[in-house]
């Protein structure tokens, strides 16, 4: 298996794995990356979604050759002590439930916010809703959204 | 005395009460390391006077790390954040650990706070009988013993050890209602920063050394089994390790999870469909709404019951139908067994642990106390996770490769073999007097038991205790009505089920609310006076085994109304729907839904709701529960629907088994009533069942359609 050299939060990690792998697994079953979650693993739900060079992406879409080289940010490393604003308006609104999707949120919203550092519920609609949240905490998802977004100011 | 379906669902707060009395109030204090003391079983004041609860509910969402150390926090007079969490495991020291029946709070309440209560007295003794003075003058707080009059202070960790030698008092004082600091305020989640940061650990993300991946191959085909299988291509895929078979299908496992599914993909499987090869949940669906116009067994009858309708003036008939659907939570299932030595060890997220310590003992031919289950952080249960089978097969998967090995399910195996909420159909009849005042109402449902549960016996079949147990929200229809008559028929199903949240009460809320609001209509009156009315009656009133408070009933309704603002005109293509219900004879909901109906369907605008569930512990939790349980009953209105073909279920995952998303939030508004009763009820599946009829009233009442089969579908409105 060829080794692959990924830059994870911030640290270069080398990787033994068939070039396939999606990064998902490489995160959580090599890396011990745990953080960064299974909920589909057909991109369909969010709950994996991580950072590549700031951008949100499905990292279980992602096959483990396509993602050498690139800066990758999983949430273990979206802030030292989980003080992203993102995190901390999470907090502020109680958001989680289960919390078993909010790591899959709180990157998308991270990244959505790079974006667009002041959206409307319209524009928070369109870019949160290709995640699942079962247990269905999406009103304090977009509470939370706007309180990062005007923390961010 | 057999156990009801009610008290299946429940037995864990019932007994769990029940067994913190026997432990705890024998006034023997358990045995503990030298200066720390256990006023019970489940709280533990350390000598350096840390503080640590053990909680006996698997924490799935519903906030059960935060609210049941709120009550020991409130009693002892020690700060929230300082209470340390044991997660139980089933043993003779904890017992009958079920989560489910909505009881986290309400099975915990007294005996937390009793034991909370019980620790600060003791230490105020410690403190009083060191300073040579009663201990009425002193008091807790902070978690130190202050004396009134002299200023003095000493800290627990500077008292647990004299503490530790006093006898428990039987009777400690909990606080009044006026005295509560934090219990009934809202209070955020302890664990909120562990999930932020992705540090919060549930079950599949759940490592032990040494430990292998493993995914099953399971039979396409409800109940069908493996003829022969074939590795050898499976055996060739880098990192795949063994490849065995278990009861359930061939598991492989490998190094890690995707070597596993490599080798999955592999295997050369043939497999026999077993007798189910030609069901079709369409024609089953047609069966149930057909055998729905049947006779049924009778489960409550009051006045002339069905007899009445020949003698009213006007009748209506209608049936509902509601569809099969999946739990589907996020975390898909999954549970590690490692298998050595005579001894079993598990790491799983389950609402029930005891299960399946039993049931893996049973497999692996141990007694139960060689098998020890950790229960971890669940990523969503909804009921699903009262099934053990996904545990038990990895016990196998374990047993046979004898190492550590983590089983877990795909998505699609998720979507595909889970225990569903089964469908059901819902003949309703109603009669109007002359003045158009509803006299009569029958509600027979038709339907399939849980298969997870025992199948009703010889001697049920005419027991009409066992048929209520069956249609919770129909036989306990909670209006005065001269005569009503409810039944059941049962018809057999290969479709494995078990309980979802509100179990047996979405349907049948459904059919009964909707069907009311056909009444109103017919009738000329408006839904919310004609519910009032007939919550007028005598209050509370005996049905079945429950007691439904009419009065409380009728307050939640009122508070709805207001706050929504009932009655005030809506432009064209809006309208509001109103549902009440009360869930398992506990809990008061009444909810006013507004939709839109336009181009593009429905859309759910807001969402107002009133609870009353007595005294609360969390309102924050309160809340979030409301708007959890809008969102999951949403889904069945206008998005999943799990169809079987062919013996096959045919959805793999979120996009033919759709769920709502963040655009189909409606604003959703809580409403808690205080409380006029002392025994605080369930909160996590109350708010489920009004949710479809007060939407599918709206609908009624945005564009006079009358939709009575669920999931929606655009075509219905076209």
């Amino acid at each position: 298996m060829p080794p692959f050299r990924l830059v994870v939060n911030g640290a270069a990690r080398d990787v033994d794995a068939p070039a396939e792998m999606p990064l998902l697994w490489v995160l959580r079953d090599r890396l011990g990356l745990t953080g960064t979650k299974y909920g589909c693993g057909v991109g369909i739900c969010g709950a994996c979604t991580v950072h590549i060079d700031g951008r949100a992406a499905r990292s279980c879409q992602l096959a483990v050759r396509d993602a050498a080289g690139p800066r990758i940010t999983t949430i273990e490393g979206l802030s030292p002590d989980g003080s992203h604003p993102v995190q901390r308006a999470w907090l502020e609104e109680d958001v989680a439930q289960c919390g078993y999707c909010q790591a899959g949120m709180i990157m998308c919203a991270a990244a959505f916010l790079q974006q667009k550092p002041h959206p409307t519920d319209a524009d928070i609609d369109a870019a949160m809703s290709d995640s699942v949240c079962r247990c269905g905490t999406y009103q304090r998802i977009r509470r939370a959204i706007h309180l990062a977004a005007g923390s961010a100011r | 005395m057999r156990m009801t379906r009610r008290e299946a669902l429940r037995v864990g707060s019932l007994s769990g009460a029940a067994l913190l009395l026997d432990v705890a109030w024998s006034g023997q204090v358990a045995a503990a390391p030298a200066a720390s003391f256990r006023p019970n079983a489940w709280l533990r004041v350390g000598a350096d006077g840390s503080v640590a609860i053990t909680v006996g509910k698997s924490e799935m969402g519903q906030g059960v790390r935060t609210s049941l150390p709120m009550l020991v926090a409130e009693e002892l007079e020690v700060d929230l954040a300082a209470v340390d969490l044991v997660q139980a495991v089933p043993g003779p020291e904890f017992k009958r650990l079920r989560t489910g029946g909505s009881g986290s709070v309400y099975g915990s309440y007294a005996a937390l706070r009793k034991a909370g209560a019980a620790a600060r007295e003791m230490l105020v003794s410690a403190a009083a009988a060191q300073w040579g003075v009663d201990t009425s003058g002193c008091r807790a707080i902070n978690a130190s013993v202050i004396h009134g009059a002299t200023g003095r202070r000493l800290s627990y960790a500077a008292l647990a050890d004299a503490a530790s030698k006093l006898p428990v008092p039987d009777n400690p004082r909990v606080k009044g209602a006026e005295d509560l600091l934090l219990v009934g305020r809202p209070t955020r989640r302890l664990d909120g920063p562990r999930i932020v940061t992705g540090r919060a650990v549930y079950g599949l993300d759940t490592r032990v050394p040494g430990m292998r991946q493993a995914v099953v191959a399971r039979p396409p085909v409800l109940g069908g089994s493996v003829v022969r299988w074939d590795a050898t291509r499976a055996r060739a895929v880098p990192g795949v390790r063994d490849v065995v078979q278990v009861p359930s299908g061939i598991a492989v496992v490998a190094d890690d999870t995707w070597a596993a599914l490599q080798g999955r993909d592999a295997l050369d499987v043939t497999w026999n469909d077993g007798p189910h090869a030609g069901f079709d949940s369409v024609a089953f669906r047609r069966r149930l709404a057909e055998a729905a116009q049947g006779p049924g067994r009778l489960s409550r009858r009051e006045g002339a019951g069905l007899a009445a309708l020949a003698s009213a003036a006007r009748r209506l008939d209608a049936t509902y139908e509601y569809p099969f659907q999946a739990h589907a939570p996020l975390e898909t299932m999954n549970t590690i067994a490692v298998v050595a030595r005579g001894r079993c060890e598990i790491w799983t997220p389950t609402q029930a642990p005891e299960q399946v310590r039993d049931e893996a003992a049973k497999v692996l031919g141990l007694a139960p106390e060689a098998v020890r289950v950790n229960v971890t952080l669940i990523g969503g249960g909804f009921g699903r996770r009262l099934g053990i089978d996904y545990a038990v097969e990895a016990v196998h998967v374990a047993k046979a490769v004898g190492v550590p090995v983590q089983v877990m399910w795909t998505r699609p195996d998720d979507m595909r073999h889970g225990h569903f909420q089964p469908a059901s159909a819902h003949r309703m009849a109603a009669g109007l007097d002359a003045s158009g005042r509803l006299v009569a109402w029958g509600h027979r449902k038709a339907g399939s038991y849980l298969s997870i549960f025992p199948a009703p016996s010889a001697a049920d079949m005419d027991d009409p205790a066992h048929w209520q147990d069956e249609s919770w929200g129909a036989y306990d229809i909670p209006y005065a009505i001269p005569a009503i008559e409810t039944d059941y028929v049962l018809v057999d199903s290969p479709v494995p089920s078990g309980p979802w949240r509100a179990v047996y009460s979405p349907s049948c809320t459904f059919a009964r609310e909707s069907f009311l609001d056909e009444v109103a209509h017919t009738s000329g009156r408006d839904p919310l006076p004609l519910r009032l009315d007939l919550l007028e009656g005598p209050s509370p009133v005996t049905i079945g085994g429950l007691t439904i408070d009419r009065t409380r009933l009728r307050r939640v309704l009122e508070t709805a109304a207001a706050k929504a603002g009932w009655g005030e005109p809506l432009p064209k293509g809006r309208g509001r729907g109103l549902a009440a219900n009360v869930y398992d004879g506990d809990t008061h909901v009444a909810m006013v839904a507004e939709v839109t109906v336009g181009g593009d369907g429905v859309r759910v605008d807001r969402v107002v709701a009133a609870v009353d569930c007595g005294p609360f512990v969390n309102p924050l939790h309160i809340e979030r529960q409301v708007e959890s349980g809008v969102v999951w009953a949403l889904a069945t209105v206008f998005f999943g629907e799990i169809t079987i073909a062919g013996g096959r279920v045919q959805q793999s995952s979120y996009g033919d088994y759709a769920v709502p998303r963040l655009r189909h939030m409606p604003r959703v508004e809580t409403h808690i009533l205080p409380a006029t009763v002392a025994q605080p009820s369930g909160i996590g599946e109350a708010p489920v069942p009004p949710v479809a009829p007060a939407v599918m009233n709206a609908v009624f009442a945005a564009t006079g359609r009358r939709l009575r089969r669920l999931p929606v579908r655009a075509a219905d409105l076209a």
